[in-house]
Parts: C-alpha cells; sequence; structure tokens
C-alpha cells in the first residue's frame, strides 16, 4: 500500500516535526527579549540620531578627543593586562605541569585559579586596597621592615600600573586554566623525538612546543584583552569615575541626570561590543583551528 | 665484531628492579627484535639505549664508543616511536627535515636529502601534507624517514605497528626490513607480537620479568625454545604429560604407548614430565615414518585460509595440530575420528 | 637523564602563590585594625549592626535566588529538548548562551533601561515589581552560559533518550517526565550551576546600580567610598562566602545522579516513581 499523507502514522510524525520547534520556543523568546532585542535597539540606535533618521554622526563622535582618549585608555590598560596575565600565567602553568614539581601542587593551584577567577569585582577592589593601597598592610611592612617607601617609585594603587596588578588577580588564574590542557596536549613523545634527532630544550620549545601552543596563547590573550575591557565593577571601586575608561565613561552616560544625546551612548556601547565580540570571535576560531591539529 | 653492545644492564625504579641484568651484543647492520609482553622490560632497556632512562648499573657501547651516560640528543640514534610522534605544526617534508636543520646542515643539501628519503618511503607526493592529514601507515612512515634522515648509526623501533590495522602492520613490517637491508643499519626492533618478530628479524631476543630468556635467531627459539616461558610465549604449542620409562634411552610412556624422545631425560624412571609439540609436527591421518600414531576424534576445525587448524582429542589429549588446505579435499567433519600421528623426535621436554 | 632541581619552577610557583595568598591575608588583617593598637572584630560589629547591610543582603539573596529558579526553568527544559529533539540545532542554541559574554553587563542594561523604560511597549522599570524582575532576568541572562554548560554537561552523562522513551512507555507525559525522570538526575549539574549563577549574582553592580537597586553591590561600593576597615572586612565576608560556595560546589559536581550527598537508608527518589508507577 503506498504511504500517503492519510496513512496512519504518518501524520504524526508531521506534526511532531514542528512539535520540536515549539519546545525551544520560550527559550528563543527569552533570548530574543531580553538579550538580542536590547542589544540590537542599541546597535540600531547608533546609527539614528535623535529624530529617528539614519546617520553615521554618533560614530565619528567617537574619534572626539575624549571619547577617543577613553577608547586608547581601555585599550591600553586591557592590552597590558592581557600581556600580564599571558606570560605569567603561560610560565605559571608550565611550572605545574612540566615544572618537575609535587603532583599535588597542580590540582591546588587549579582549584584556586577556579576560585580566584571569580573574585573579580568590588571585593578584589577592596583587598588590592588593604595590601598595597596608602595604608595597606604591605605597604606599610616594607616601610617599616626595610625602610622601603613604594609610593617613591611613583607607584599607586589608583593608577594605570596599580589597575594593572589588581586585574592580573583574575586574569593570571583564567590563563593558568585555559592553557593547561593546552599544555597536557604537548605529547611527551614530541620532547623526545626532537632530542632523539639532536635537538636541545630550548630548541624543542622554539621550533615545536611553542608553535603547536601559539594559537591557544594568542586566543587566550584575546579572551583576557575582552575580559579586562569589559570590566567595570573593579575599577569602580578603586577609582570612582576618576580614571576614563570607555565602560566608566558608559556608566556615567547613563547613570548622569542629563543625556544629552542618548544615541552617542549607543555608538559607545557598539564600539565596546564590537570590540569585545571581535576579541571572542578570533578566539573561538583559532580554538577550532587547534582542535583541527590536535588528531 | 660487535657494533652495539649492552653489557650487564639493569634498572630499577626505587625497590622495583625492572631489567634485571641485560647483556647482548649486535652486530653492525643486524637487526635485532626484542620480543615480550607487557611490561617484560623490553621498552626500557632500549629506551636505555636511547638516552630517555639512565641504567642503574651496565655500559652500552656503540662503535666503540661508550654512550651509557650520554644525552639523547648526543648519541646520533634514530628512533620511531609507537604513536609515531610526528611534529604536527610542520609539514611532512619539515618534519624530516628536523633532524638535518638541528644539525646545521645547508637548505640546497636538506633539499636533497628529504627528498631521498621520501623517495624511499615512497611519499615524496605528500611533502606538503600535514600530519593530521594522513593515514596512521603513511605517518609511521614519515616517522621513519624523519629518523633516518640525519644518518644514524643505530634505529630503535619502539612497537611502531602496534597502533596500525592488521594488514598494513603485515606490509609495513616489511618494508621496514627491506629499507633497513638497503641502508645496512644496525636495527633494534621491540614488539609483543612474535609473529612480526619471527618473520622479520636477524635474531631475536625473548625477554621476561626483565630478564633475557633466550636470544638466538627466529629458527632457533622457535624450534628449541629454552625455557617454559619462551616455548609458550613463541608460537602455539601442545603440551601433555607423560611417565618416565627409561631416562637414559629417552624412553616414555602415555596411555599404554611407548616411544623414545630424541634426547636423555633429566628425571627418574617413574616420574610425570611434561612434553610439548609444535602443531605443525602433529600430522593427520596415519603417516608412515612416525612412531607415535594415536586414534583421535576432532573437536573443533579452524579454517584460516592456508592453513587449517584442527583441535582433537585422543584418549585423555587435546592437541592443536595445523594441516595445508588443498582445493581438491576438504577439512574434516567434526565429530569425526581419524588417527593422528606425531615423530617422537620432534617432542620438546619442557619441564620436569 | 636525571633532572637537578628545579628552582625556577619553585621560584615561579613560591612568587605565585605569594601573590595569591597575601592580599587575602592582608585583607583579613586589614579588617582587624580598625581600633588602634590592638586587633579586634570591630570593623564586623559596625557591618552587622548597620540596617542597611542587611537589608542588601536579604535582597541580593533573594535576586539570587530567583535568578537560580528562573534560570533553572529556562534552561533545563530547553537543554533536554534540544538533546532529545534538535540535536542537530545545538550548536546554535549553544552559540545563543555565549553571547552573554561578548556583551559586557553595562551594554545589556543599558538595552535594558532604553527597551522597557516608561515610553516603551513592555514598561518593567515604571515600578518596582517590575525592575525586580528586569534585574533578576539580567541575572539569569549573565549567568547563562554557565548554567547551559554545565546542565548540558550533566545531561550528556545520562543517557536521556533512554530514560524518556521508558518514561513514556510507562505512561508518562512529557511535563511529568522532565519534572520527575530528568530533574533529579541532573540535580547535581543544577546545584553546580546555581552556585555560578549566586557567585555572579550576590555581589553584582553593574546592573543593580544602573537599576536603582538596594542590593550588596551597590552598599559595597558606598561603604568602600566612605569608610576604610569595613569594606576589608566586608571583602573577606565576601571571600569566606565564595570559597565555601566552590567548596560546596566540588562536593555536589561529583555525585552521581541519584547520588545523596549523606547517605540516607531509603533508595533515591528519582527512581521511586518510576518503580510506583510499574506497580
Amino acid at each position: 500500500m503506498p504511504l500517503t499523507a492519510k496513512t496512519p502514522g504518518v501524520r504524526a510524525v508531521r506534526r511532531s516535526g514542528l512539535w520540536n520547534w515549539l519546545g525551544v520556543l520560550p527559550f528563543l523568546l527569552f533570548a530574543a527579549m531580553f538579550l538580542v532585542a536590547p542589544t540590537l535597539y542599541l546597535f540600531i540606535g547608533a546609527f539614528q540620531n535623535t529624530t529617528g533618521a539614519f546617520t553615521l554622526d554618533n560614530i565619528f563622535a567617537l574619534a572626539g578627543k575624549d571619547i577617543a582618549d577613553a577608547y586608547s585608555l581601555s585599550i591600553r590598560l586591557s592590552l597590558v593586562s592581557a600581556g600580564l596575565g599571558a606570560i605569567t600565567g603561560l610560565l605559571l602553568a608550565c611550572a605545574i605541569v612540566l615544572g618537575g614539581l609535587p603532583k599535588w601542587l597542580r590540582p591546588a593551584f587549579l582549584t584556586f585559579s577556579g576560585v580566584a577567577s571569580n573574585f573579580a569585582g568590588i571585593p578584589l577592589a577592596f583587598a588590592f586596597i588593604a595590601t598595597i593601597g596608602p595604608l595597606g598592610i604591605v605597604t606599610v611592612l616594607l616601610r617599616n621592615l626595610l625602610g622601603f617607601n613604594l609610593s617613591s617609585t611613583g607607584f599607586n594603587l589608583f593608577s594605570f600600573t596599580g589597575l594593572a596588578v589588581t586585574y592580573l588577580y583574575f586574569q593570571l588564574p583564567l590563563m593558568v586554566l585555559i592553557i593547561t590542557p593546552a599544555l597536557d596536549g604537548l605529547k611527551k613523545e614530541w620532547n623526545e623525538a626532537a632530542l632523539i634527532l639532536g635537538a636541545t630544550n630550548m630548541q624543542y620549545w622554539r621550533m615545536v612546543a611553542l608553535p603547536v601552543l601559539a594559537p591557544t596563547i594568542l586566543g587566550c590573550f584575546l579572551l583576557l584583552f575582552a575580559n579586562a575591557f569589559g570590566t567595570l565593577a573593579t575599577i569602580y571601586a578603586l577609582t570612582s569615575s576618576r580614571f576614563s575608561v570607555v565602560p566608566i565613561v558608559l556608566f556615567q552616560q547613563i547613570r548622569g541626570n542629563v543625556l544629552y544625546n542618548p544615541n552617542l551612548g549607543y555608538a559607545l556601547a557598539l564600539g565596546m561590543v564590537v570590540i569585545t565580540g571581535l576579541s571572542n570571535v578570533i578566539y573561538l576560531v583559532l580554538r577550532a583551528r587547534t582542535e583541527k591539529w590536535q588528531k | 665484531m660487535s657494533f652495539l653492545s649492552i653489557s650487564g644492564v639493569t634498572k630499577s625504579f626505587g625497590a622495583n628492579m625492572v631489567v634485571k641484568g641485560f647483556d647482548l651484543s649486535v652486530d653492525r647492520g643486524e637487526f635485532v627484535s626484542f620480543l615480550g609482553p607487557s611490561g617484560c622490560g623490553k621498552t626500557t632497556v632500549l629506551r636505555m639505549v636511547a638516552g630517555f632512562e639512565q641504567p642503574t648499573s651496565g655500559r652500552i657501547v656503540v662503535d666503540g664508543k661508550e654512550i651509557t651516560h650520554l644525552a639523547p640528543n648526543k648519541r646520533n640514534i634514530g628512533m620511531v616511536f609507537q604513536a609515531y610522534a610526528l611534529f604536527p605544526n610542520m609539514t611532512v617534508f619539515g618534519n624530516v627535515a628536523f633532524g638535518l636543520k638541528i644539525a646545521g646542515m645547508q637548505k640546497p643539501d636538506i633539499e636533497t636529502r628529504v627528498t631521498e628519503m621520501l623517495k624511499l618511503i615512497g611519499l615524496e607526493q605528500l611533502a606538503d601534507r600535514y600530519p593530521y592529514q594522513m593515514s596512521g601507515g603513511q605517518q609511521q612512515r614519515v616517522a621513519l624517514a624523519r629518523a633516518l634522515a640525519p644518518k644514524p648509526q643505530v634505529l630503535l623501533l619502539d612497537e611502531p605497528l602496534s597502533a596500525l590495522d592488521a594488514k598494513i602492520r603485515v606490509s609495513l613490517r616489511e618494508e621496514i626490513r627491506d629499507i633497513q637491508k638497503k641502508l645496512g643499519i644496525t636495527t633494534i626492533f621491540v614488539t609483543h607480537d612474535q609473529e612480526e618478530a619471527l618473520s622479520i628479524s636477524d635474531r631475536l631476543v625473548v625477554m621476561h620479568a626483565g630478564v633475557a630468556d633466550q636470544i638466538g635467531t627466529p629458527f632457533e627459539v622457535y624450534n628449541r625454545p629454552a625455557t617454559q616461558f619462551v616455548a609458550n610465549f613463541v608460537g602455539t604449542l601442545n603440551t601433555f604429560p607423560v611417565t618416565v620409562e627409561d631416562p637414559a634411552g629417552g624412553r616414555v610412556s602415555m596411555n599404554g604407548i611407548t616411544f623414545a624422545l630424541a634426547e636423555a631425560i633429566p628425571a627418574p624412571r617413574g616420574a610425570s614430565i611434561t612434553l610439548a609439540v609444535r602443531p605443525e609436527s602433529v600430522q593427520f591421518g596415519a603417516v608412515p615414518g612416525c612412531d607415535v600414531v594415536l586414534p583421535a576424534t576432532i573437536e573443533q576445525v579452524h579454517f584460516q585460509g592456508s592453513v587449517i587448524r584442527l583441535r582433537a582429542k585422543a584418549g585423555s589429549l587435546n592437541l592443536s595440530l595445523d594441516t595445508f588446505n588443498r582445493p581438491d579435499s576438504p577439512p574434516p567433519a567434526v565429530g569425526s575420528t581419524s588417527p593422528i600421528s606425531l615423530s617422537a623426535k620432534e617432542l620438546i621436554i619442557l619441564s620436569v | 637523564m636525571k633532572k637537578g632541581f628545579p628552582l625556577v619552577s619553585t621560584i615561579i610557583v613560591i612568587i605565585s602563590a605569594l601573590f595569591f595568598l597575601v592580599p587575602l591575608y592582608a585583607t583579613f588583617q586589614f579588617s582587624l585594625q580598625a581600633l588602634r593598637g590592638q586587633l579586634s572584630f570591630e570593623a564586623y560589629n559596625v557591618v552587622f549592626a548597620d540596617p542597611r547591610f542587611l537589608s542588601t543582603v536579604s535582597f541580593s539573596i533573594i535576586a539570587s535566588a530567583a535568578a537560580i529558579v528562573l534560570g533553572s526553568i529556562v534552561v533545563v527544559p530547553t537543554a533536554y529538548w534540544v538533546r532529545l529533539k534538535l540535536p542537530k540545532f545545538r550548536p546554535v542554541i549553544e552559540f545563543i548562551t555565549l553571547l552573554p559574554l561578548i556583551v559586557p553587563p553595562i551594554v545589556l542594561v543599558f538595552g535594558y533601561i532604553r527597551l522597557y523604560g516608561s515610553n516603551s511597549m513592555l514598561p518593567l522599570l515604571n515600578d518596582d515589581l517590575g525592575t525586580n524582575l528586569l534585574l533578576v532576568i539580567g541575572y539569569v541572562v549573565l549567568s547563562l552560559p554557565y548554567m547551559y554548560r554545565s546542565i548540558d554537561n550533566g545531561l550528556s552523562v545520562i543517557d536521556i533518550a533512554t530514560l524518556t522513551e521508558a518514561a513514556e512507555i510507562l505512561g508518562a507525559s512529557r511535563l511529568r517526565t522532565i519534572w520527575e525522570v530528568i530533574f533529579p538526575n541532573v540535580r547535581s549539574a543544577i546545584v553546580s550551576g546555581a552556585f555560578l549563577t549566586f557567585s555572579i549574582s550576590f555581589g553584582e553592580f553593574v546592573l543593580a546600580s544602573l537599576l536603582d537597586r538596594d542590593a550588596f553591590g551597590p552598599y559595597l561600593v558606598l561603604i568602600g567610598e566612605d569608610l576604610a576597615y569595613e569594606p576589608a572586612a566586608l571583602a573577606t565576608m565576601s571571600f569566606a562566602l565564595t570559597w565555601g560556595m566552590m567548596i560546596l560546589m566540588q562536593l555536589f559536581a561529583s555525585r552521581k545522579p541519584g547520588q545523596r550527598l549523606l547517605s540516607r537508608k531509603s533508595p533515591p527518589t528519582a527512581i521511586a516513581p518510576a518503580q510506583k508507577a510499574a506497580a
């Protein structure tokens, strides 16, 4: 008997096809309303002026002195923070995975990193104030014990350097967490093969290990960059609004009682998302490429 | 003249002695296999020759020079690993050229040498491929080329075929042997597959619990196993108990039948000893010239292609016997009866 | 080739350990220095005596709890459904759940304010209830990547297709299946996700501040602006809380489906309804 729409069972299958999509509808609705729509609203608004007409004025205004400074500051701070985090994280990860140290150190550091990467925010700021702030325990200790005055070196917790050091507290663990599996992926046989072919350990690292790790390191750097770029609570708790990075500027725009030009705010937000979005996309691309290698 | 000599080598990891006094002399150009089950120490000895492990005691000498405590990157030894270990960030060309680059060879010379090696393994057209784009067999051949490119004095292979499919294993092991013969390079080949070891080696070392049980040619090891372990590990073996009748004359009896072994028996009259015989020494049917003929019932028939392996029950004995496939006569049916014959001279005394 | 003493690794590890541990200790010690010349818990007393402390903490606890509940309701059925019915669509859903990592919270809340403000189609911000709801929704969105990943991982371990078929054959409706069969088995994954949601939501600043809510985050900043030792006390308590959460999370993460944290005499409840249905 030929199969038609009237054949019992066929209709049931057809209906369940549509039924499947209904199951994820609540989620899609939720995501649309509270994730996609607000972001899109801002994006579109960035290209409009107060009357709703299309314009690129807001984008150009991003190049204006104050805002360009804010972006430059944000980018510089994020680059330094990411670079610092990437290098120190790589060193620490190498030490605990390949460094020939007692086995229990690795899970200890990994667990701590898991927790510490969540410490970002206001309590972290308070912690660093209590440590290397003007009256911080370490500052006082250095002065009393070693006669060393921290502020005489020009170091100020509430400055670029101070922020970079504070950010390190959650950037370093994040790097360790991500790069450790990649280090595990370095097969011991590669090292042995390189050695038996006459290479020194340095040559092995330079010619095999680092090139293999490079995509992961770069990807992680971008992740750290995006992470630093979007941080607000920590920097606000440390410097209030005195340190004009992009999130702070946007914060003031929104908070401020007078929102001269909401569309400018949209453009700021757009700029932020473009930067963090791009970093994350490149990170994902790099990760996909490495996974293809590791066959 | 010994090219590679391993003398009195032991290795302990803490309280665990993994290699207990290993001695071996390998001639230049010889192909020697280390054969044994997992944990017998064969890979450990290999790694000591490579330099990745340090012997607890003993010496390793290559071409007159002692290398026992030399770093692996100074020994000029080539090694092929079980997991291929090709560098994933380099092409086939880059991998094979690696040792040459390290040695400071000039680019045009590297080019010539690499092309030569790729031709040797038959993969010139894959020079620009990356490891993840190749099959296991191809990767292992590249690994071989990489190891041989810097013209090492000794080639070490650590179970190179274990990770490959059965068919490739057979063709690749022959290829490895051909290349080795062509280059005349002294080679040590570690494997747990006795068929592999028997088919391509000049000599085998059968290892067991850290000790070399027997060293000899495949023919010697197979037909005259020195210990029970070797007899059991290498090839299949039928074993059965017999009673000693006349130790000096080598006469034993079993199930009422008496026959004479090829040698005297180191056991008193009346004692029970274990004899062993290879399946191919047991023949199907009543074959003239065999002094032991037993009536038997065929219990199992395994058609393996060119060889047919039968399990037969003769009285209290269970024996495996091999016959060749003959297109005009089908294998015997299960349950049928037939005499089986063997020559007492081919019986091996396994234990007393 | 014996390795010598790993000097470089040891130095790196010691410096890192100091970098991590010294600020924690310093914060604690600093918090004890409220009274000149002696160590005391004075700063903590001040904090606990502050009525705003209690009100903001309770607000944040309730908001976080609501975020956990709402998050579970949004994520669990979706993750289950996608695995069961729309496996090809899974990467798309996964991508959506990763979007909150790209959109900074400040951009998100900015969008909320403009989109759901007083002159929009859905004026949630017109009253307290609406605004609180929006705050909780915001927290759910922020923790979406972690919640989804945790639950998806939990689902990947149990064979939901077979469990669903078994439940269906025994007569359960889809909803009942989710509630009585799936939920209990991913309980530890949900708890894991819940802890992550809590740690994201509890001390959260940006959303709470811009939505003008009386939450713990803005309270912290306020204290930080005016006082010296109390912030350190609050930070210490906050760290201790995070640590506690993580430990509990590890404990729950290592539970197998149905395994209880404290052993009991009766069998796990996940099996009981199925047994009843079969009786």
